[in-house]
């Protein structure tokens, strides 16, 4: 368990996860919800590249498991709050009649304000690349 | 204006990640990060001049990252935790808006695909 702050988000889809998943995986499918232009390479290490407007998301698959779970990192290059892969997001479809109900969890985000704990921002900041803090 | 010493204007996401976008603003939060500093006393860490280091306090207060307190006539700076809140209200309302989009798009496919099988 990370204590570092999330998000997460739901929804229901009438279709079965089979039809969900590629969405997540497939390039020509993932635009049509999320981004503009994307370079996906669905197997653990592969690249997942989706460029959103002017923010382009970059990151690595972490885990593919059609069609129940896909796991990546997300990160901003240039952005330093969020550098590439530096956040991660979880992605469960599960079986719900005949649909899908798909639960994502955004993890590892910047830290909030938490009364009374600092270790968010000492994570935060000490998580910074070491390409650009030691220049 | 409000009388408190706190940023006017609540500070923007992207003034936040500008304002981060900047080794030596970073190297000052951490400064700040668990205790309140003079401007000279941050200055003494950096090989800037002092009017370098004003003006990345400045960019730093504007996004709302950093509180300044008057102590006599020293202003003392200190990290602002919470500045970091809408960088993360960002995510919390993109990732709803973002799954209305993949539930309308797959039950668009799915549908046809359907009316399609005899």
């Amino acid at each position: 368990m990370t204590a570092s702050p999330t998000v997460t988000a739901t929804t229901r889809i009438a279709a079965p996860p089979e039809a969900v998943f590629p969405y997540f995986t497939d390039p020509a499918l993932i635009v049509t919800w999320l981004g503009d232009q994307a370079n996906l390479d669905p197997r653990p290490g592969g690249v997942f590249a989706v460029d959103i407007g002017t923010s382009p998301a970059r990151g690595t698959y972490l885990s593919v498991e059609p069609p129940t779970r896909v796991v990546f990192t997300w990160g901003l290059p240039g952005n330093e709050t969020m550098p590439t892969g530096s956040t991660t997001v979880e992605v469960l479809l599960i079986p719900d009649d005949d649909g899908t109900v798909v639960s994502l969890t955004h993890h590892d985000l910047p830290a909030e304000h938490r009364p009374g704990h600092q270790e968010g921002w000492d994570t935060f900041i000490g998580a910074l690349p070491a390409a650009v803090t030691h220049h | 204006m409000p009388r408190s010493e706190q940023p006017a204007s609540a500070s923007t996401p992207d003034a936040v990640l500008k304002a981060l976008a900047d080794p030596h603003r970073r190297q000052i939060l951490r400064l700040v990060q668990h205790r309140e500093l003079a401007a000279g006393q941050i200055a003494a860490q950096f090989p800037l001049t002092q009017q370098a280091i004003s003006l990345h306090i400045s960019v730093l207060r504007k996004a709302g990252l950093l509180a300044e307190r008057r102590d006599g006539t020293r202003r003392l700076y200190s990290l602002r935790h919470e500045a970091l809140d809408p960088v993360r209200s960002l995510l919390a309302e993109f990732w709803p808006d973002a799954l209305a989009r993949l539930k309308t798009a797959v039950e668009r496919a799915h549908q046809t695909k359907e009316t399609r099988q005899p």
